[in-house]
């Protein structure tokens, strides 16, 4: 390639990746350099010049603070809690979707569905769900005779309410990855092991479930992200309550930089989730690297 | 992560956005140019068209630009713009973040655009919320109380004529006995509750507004300063800055005990939003404000309605404070946008705008020219107001007391232990507050 189509070469790379890498720039990294700067401060937003240096004081307040250990005891808990329940009950249905049975594709649809809802909708009509004295919910345990929850308003029960609330909205998406998963497992595979003897159970537990090693992995990465990330729980339903059991780490970040005016401590927050979520997507990464090279 | 830096970035984008007010090319009639001033304000509410409309009329050489959001994103709004190099001039804003923005510098003392004779026209609790440091950063636009609605229809069968002077308000042990006579079914079955729940802050139970009041009636200003009593009353110091033994006193939490009690022990209000459950019949009291009584009258329920004073534990008090007015220190234009706010605040738009909504005006004044704030129920919220009314615990640092204490009041709603949850909000309040 002579001078001017190099020149040529990069002047096309630069208008194709230059719009996208100044975007990834200005919005993702001058942010996060912004943020590792601030953490270091002791500041209010609303007079962000008076500020003055605290060097890793934010750090260890945040070491310190039982509040800020409680809020990623319980998001850990939280992505847990979703991962647990989403793997089984979206691999089942995946499986149920893959086969040839009846209402399959009224099923599809329905399972999907949440997934493309905005989840501020999800959280709101989940809270009308889990009113504890009119709730659909409620009124239906009472028609069956079954005694009533409190939900939302009972340390014990807030948690484990979103739980379930995300085990409906992400089944959806997880369905359907397992499902492109099945569907790339050789069907003589599977005939395979039917002729060798293997009952239905049998061919999910040695053909099926090995075969979607990656698959599996990966929405666990997905849905482990998805679960740290969750914020809108927090602020559309319980304010972090009751008692800061539902205080995920991303709304703990949002009150403490906006409710509670100490944006310093929010970033140090902030760098120290991050850490850990990369910390995490890594390893899960490099599981998945292992599982796909056997 | 990625939603952190979204925030970020909207706080620059917003930083860099053009809000302040401009000077337009001369005209005729405006030989300086029409100046256009800025003004940031939540949605449905005043500064209404009618009161621009009005101001401008008066000042053909101004006009006035409005910029609305919803109130829920009010604060964090102003937030973000007080660090812009070109914010509104002039911003809505609600009245217990006063000394939060004074401390911050983000407002500008009035005092030297104050005609004569109007600070000393303005009410108490105004001018304690709008004063900081001795300055006056806000005349007020309007005042609020709260007070008892009850649905007559549903008190007539039972003999229960509810109170209508503030001397003979009601204890709340006697209106809490009222509403256990009134409420329909019981246990997981009512029907019709004795008290609706909050409709303010979130729509659960324990917005300071509303809810501190429980705890603040345990206590007593004329008790000496340093006992429980006088502390329960004034929830935080009075210089604001320490909550520590204020919020977490022994009386304190009797009256947080006592506030949880009609969740858990009589039942008598629920603890998740019924919206509109007193309009609908689903309750027999609410608690609420003066509009409330032209939200009645204006959309009638269909059935006869009341108010009574606000019931009282050992002292009666009332929150007052309301949305207000103020200049932006960054302003270029502070004295037109001092003219406006004092304008709309204080003079006969002010009374104007009373007029049509009913609303309680800051100044003694108006207050005394409108005679239908001397008569049932509109005198009801005046007379609250003059007598014990004060603001919610004046700080600079209000705003984070206000969540955390409303946090700690829904949970102790919820059912957590009174002692527990309020040392936990001392905790949390008490660095802040010396910050």
């Amino acid at each position: 390639m002579d001078a001017a189509g190099k020149l040529r070469h990069w002047a096309t790379v630069a208008v194709f990746v230059g719009p996208f890498l100044g975007m990834l720039i200005l919005f993702q990294y001058v942010p996060v350099v912004a943020m590792l700067r601030d953490s270091l401060y002791d500041f209010s937003l609303l007079n962000p010049d008076r500020r003055s240096f605290v060097a890793l004081g934010n750090y260890l307040t945040l070491l310190e603070d039982p509040d800020r250990q409680q809020a990623f005891l319980v998001t850990f808990v939280f992505a847990f809690g979703v991962v647990a329940t989403v793997i089984p009950v979206s691999f089942a249905i995946a499986i149920y979707l893959n086969g040839r049975l009846p209402a399959r594709a009224i099923v599809r649809t329905v399972v999907f569905l949440p997934v493309v809802t905005s989840v501020v909708v999800i959280a709101t009509m989940w809270t009308f769900l889990l009113d504890p004295s009119n709730g659909l919910i409620n009124n239906a345990l009472a028609t069956l005779g079954l005694p009533r929850g409190e939900y939302l308003t009972s340390k014990s029960q807030a948690l484990p309410s979103i739980i379930v609330m995300m085990l409906w909205q992400q089944t959806g998406f997880a369905t359907v990855l397992f499902l492109s998963g099945l569907q790339g497992i050789p069907r003589d595979l599977e005939d395979a092991a039917r002729v060798d003897g293997c009952g239905p159970w049998q061919r999910v537990r040695f053909v099926v479930i090995p075969l979607l090693a990656r698959t599996t992995v990966f929405v666990v990465v997905i849905m482990t992200v998805f679960s740290l990330q969750a914020f809108a729980p927090s602020l559309v339903m319980t304010g972090g309550g009751p008692e800061g059991t539902t205080n995920f780490v991303a709304y703990d970040i949002y009150a403490l930089a906006f409710q509670l005016q100490m944006p310093g401590l929010a970033s140090a927050v902030s760098v120290v989730f991050m850490v850990i979520v990369l910390t995490i997507s890594l390893i899960q990464m490099r599981v998945l690297r292992a599982k796909g090279a056997e | 992560m990625l939603r952190l830096s979204t925030y970020a970035v909207a706080a620059t984008l917003l930083s860099t956005a053009a809000f302040a007010g401009e000077r337009g090319p001369p005209t005729a009639e405006c030989p300086q140019g029409v100046l256009t001033l800025t003004v940031l304000k939540p949605l449905n509410n005043p500064p209404t068209p009618a009161v621009v409309k009005a101001w401008e009329g008066q000042n053909k050489c101004m006009r006035i630009e409005l910029n609305e959001v919803p109130f829920a994103q009010l604060a964090d709004k102003i937030a973000v713009l007080a660090a812009a190099a070109n914010p509104p001039d002039i911003v809505m804003y609600d009245g217990p973040y006063t000394q939060s923005y004074a401390a911050a510098g983000i407002l500008l003392a009035l005092d030297p655009y104050l005609p004569a004779g109007v600070r000393e026209d303005i009410v108490q609790p105004t001018l304690d919320e709008h004063t900081y440091q001795g300055k006056l950063y806000s005349p007020g636009t309007q005042q609020t109380s709260l007070a008892l609605f009850y649905n007559a229809d549903m008190l007539a069968p039972l003999g229960i004529q509810p109170p209508r002077d503030v001397d003979k308000a009601w204890t709340w042990d006697q209106a809490i006995d009222a509403m256990k006579k009134c409420q329909k079914g019981e246990g997981d079955n009512v029907t019709v509750w004795g008290l609706a729940p909050s409709r303010f802050g979130a729509g659960t139970p324990g917005f300071v507004y509303r809810d501190l009041l429980f705890v603040r009636s345990h206590g007593d200003p004329k008790a000496a300063p340093d006992s429980d009593l006088y502390k329960t009353y004034w929830a935080l110091a009075r210089d604001g800055r320490s909550a520590q033994g204020w919020i977490n006193n022994a009386v304190a939490i009797g009256g947080a005990k006592y506030f949880a009690d009609m969740f858990n022990v009589a039942k008598i209000t629920p603890k998740a939003g019924i919206p509109n459950a007193f309009q609908d019949r689903k309750a027999c009291f609410t608690i609420d404000v003066s509009y409330f009584v032209s939200g009645l009258t204006n959309n009638d329920p269909g059935f006869k309605w009341g108010v009574t004073p606000l019931p009282y534990v050992r002292t009666p008090i009332v929150h007052t404070g309301s949305i207000t007015l103020g200049v932006m220190a960054k302003s270029k234009h502070p004295v037109e946008a001092a003219k406006f706010v004092i304008d709309v605040s204080t003079g006969q738009i002010a009374e104007d705008y009373a007029r049509a909504s009913r609303g309680l005006p800051t100044m003694k004044s108006i207050t005394a020219r409108i005679s239908e704030l001397k008569e049932y129920p509109l005198n009801i919220f005046v007379d609250q107001i003059e007598r014990y009314g004060h603001p919610r615990p004046p700080s600079p640092n209000f705003a984070q007391y206000d969540k955390i204490v409303s946090d700690a009041l829904r949970d102790i709603a919820y059912g957590s232990d009174a002692k527990t949850r309020l040392d936990t909000a001392a905790r949390q309040a008490q660095p802040i507050l010396q910050r």
